[in-house]
């Protein structure tokens, strides 16, 4: 432990991280730790501040307030020894839009002082992994959107980072290029590379990560392994009851179904019924009321169930 | 305090800054044919026009046919447009399309791009420098062997009027701002530098305005070299540069950080 509260074995750890533009703050006091090897991710809306945060990490934005370290070093002090040892896939692309696929890589190898012959092998490396070589002469406005997201993340690999961040890495991309990239990340995660990773698709999150955090206007609501999280904050299931705006959950549903129930949450005329047993769950709701079920919908709940009861409103909103 | 501040934010001529000279280089191969064709192609225009038609009429300057007397001018203003052209449009179109972004995103620094930026221009400044200089020994314009100094003079030129114009790009937001540093800077400074005629007998108000552009002693001390004709006063000229050189590098160094970090 450092003076600090941080574990030194830590791939990354914040202590009442603050982030402020002018007096708008974007992030509000967070903290956290992500252990090597690890993938943690940060689910948020748009603005929950996960840029933000990540831009703290790879040290391209100053920190307001608070403490945050890096494999145990500090952005403030040891800028040039963090950014050896981290990549970056930012969430815009910022490729070198005059450069060849194969000019962008050597010339960030050549960033990162690798002698020329190092920076060579390192990028037919690199574009072997994304799946890239065949695009080496290609200019950059020539890619698609897939293959840019692919070059970026390679681009990332450049260095062979120990700990990676990725802002948003799928946004935009169809289902097959997604399906990819996480292939691509799930092969770094085995490496024991260490992946932080923001996303505001739940699916992605679920997936990828082992651990994560949700944010919202600047602050953790809720943290821990997503399926725990699911089970911990809302049930593992859920019974959607559309059309229910006159139905009061404490008073209008059955004695039986209400011990079932672990949270309510209303979207619209919408009812949500939290619980960790649909089956049971809707056989007491039929004997009471047959025609409101007849409408249920039942499923498992998700990570945007849990970020819908905790913030009241959805992801994508 | 203020001043130790200003001076802390000196752009760092380090190996990153060397590594952003091989890409602007890179980058630059691809386009080099159009862009010296721009380059050239109005100060030659002038020289031929002015000094070899209006010459025929304008019998002499200062003892000089008229254009042995603008070539040399036309030396440094086409150094020094080559220059603030570059770092205005590209460094703001840089900045725009995320090339410093993908700089600042690896390991390099807002100090050294910056300082990488000054390299670069320097170079490119001692090229169009000594390419127009070819230029004018061919035309049998160029009256001395000091004229090998040249190259050493457009290093200083071209770290000159990079720290300013980089400022600028970073500054605009739009495109269309910079036209303000042209038509208000730029463009002033080409016609009042003593690149057309002599300032020598002008009222001495307007000597000192002239004195004020860096342009006029670019310009002074390219004709000194060109044409062999040495004097102290040239002294004064080398240390007006020198001091405008260190005084004007740290300006840009603020600006581009604002721009790319937050
Ligand atoms: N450079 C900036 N200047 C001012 N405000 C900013 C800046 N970057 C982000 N913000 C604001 O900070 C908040 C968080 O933004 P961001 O970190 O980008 O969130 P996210 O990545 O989760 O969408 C937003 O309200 C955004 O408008
Ligand atoms: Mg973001």
């Amino acid at each position: 432990m450092t003076p600090e509260g941080i574990p030194s074995e830590a791939a990354v750890a914040a202590r009442g991280l603050v982030k402020r533009y002018g007096s708008h703050t974007a992030v509000d006091h967070v903290d956290f730790t992500v252990d090597q090897g690890e993938c943690f991710g940060f689910l948020g809306p748009n603005g929950a501040g996960k840029t933000s945060t990540m831009k703290m990490i790879y040290g391209r934005s100053s920190v307001s307030e608070g403490v945050l370290r890096v494999l145990g070093l500090n952005p403030d002090t040891q800028l040039s020894e963090l950014k050896r040892c981290v990549g970056v896939v930012p969430q815009e692309n910022n490729l070198d839009p005059d450069l060849t696929v194969w000019e962008n890589l050597y010339l960030y190898a050549r960033y990162f002082e690798l002698p020329p012959e190092a920076a060579e092998e390192r990028c037919h490396f690199v574009l072997d992994f994304v799946s890239l070589a065949d695009k080496s002469g290609a200019r950059v406005d020539e890619l698609s959107g897939g293959m840019k997201r692919r070059l970026v993340i390679g681009r990332s690999l450049i260095n062979s980072p120990r700990v990676l961040v990725l802002d948003e890495p799928t946004t935009g991309l169809d289902p097959h290029a997604r399906h990819l990239v996480w292939q691509q990340l799930a092969a770094l995660r085995t490496q024991g590379v260490t992946l932080l990773l923001t996303t505001h698709y739940m699916e992605e999150a679920a997936r990828l990560c082992d651990r994560l955090v949700v944010m919202d206007q600047g602050r953790i609501l809720a943290e821990g392994r997503p399926d725990r999280l699911v089970e911990e904050q809302v049930g593992t299931q859920v019974v959607e009851l559309p059309e229910a705006g006159q139905v009061n959950p404490g008073l209008d549903l059955p004695q039986g179904a209400q011990e079932l129930i672990r949270r309510t949450h209303r979207v619209g005329s919408s009812l949500f019924l939290f619980t960790d047993d649909n089956r049971t769950l809707l056989g007491e709701l039929a004997r009471a009321n047959p025609e409101l079920v007849s409408r249920a919908l039942a499923r498992p709940s998700t990570l945007e169930d849990v970020f819908l009861t905790l913030a009241g409103r959805g992801l994508e909103e | 305090m203020r001043f130790l501040g200003y001076l802390k934010r000196w752009p760092h001529f380090d190996r990153g800054a060397v590594r952003v000279w091989d890409r602007n280089l890179m980058a630059w191969l691809k386009y080099y044919k159009t862009s010296v064709l721009m380059n050239f192609g109005e100060p030659l225009m002038n020289l031929l026009a002015l000094g070899f038609g209006l010459g025929a009429y304008v019998t002499k300057l200062n003892d000089l046919p008229f254009a042995e007397f603008i070539a040399p001018g036309l030396l440094a203003s086409t150094a020094m447009m080559g220059v603030v052209y570059d770092t205005a449009f590209s460094g703001h179109s840089m900045l725009d399309r995320g090339v410093y972004e993908s700089m600042v995103t690896g390991p390099l620094r807002v100090e050294s791009i910056t300082a990488g930026m000054f390299l670069w221009e320097a170079s490119r400044s001692v090229l169009y420098g000594c390419t127009f200089l070819v230029v004018i020994l061919v035309m049998g314009l160029v009256r001395s062997p000091l004229a090998l100094l040249i190259p050493v003079l457009m290093v200083l030129a071209g770290l000159l009027f990079t720290g300013p114009s980089l400022f600028v790009a970073a500054w605009a937001k739009a495109e269309d701002q910079l036209f303000y540093y042209f038509t208000l800077v730029i463009t002033p400074m080409f016609m009042f530098s003593g690149i057309f005629f002599p300032v020598e007998n002008l009222p001495a108000a307007a000597r000192w305005a002239i004195w004020l552009s860096p342009l006029y002693h670019v310009t002074n001390l390219s004709r000194a070299l060109v044409l062999g004709r040495l004097h102290p006063g040239l002294w004064g000229d080398v240390l007006w540069l020198m001091v405008a050189t260190i005084v004007l590098m740290p300006w840009p160094v603020t600006q581009m950080r604002r721009r790319l970090t937050a």
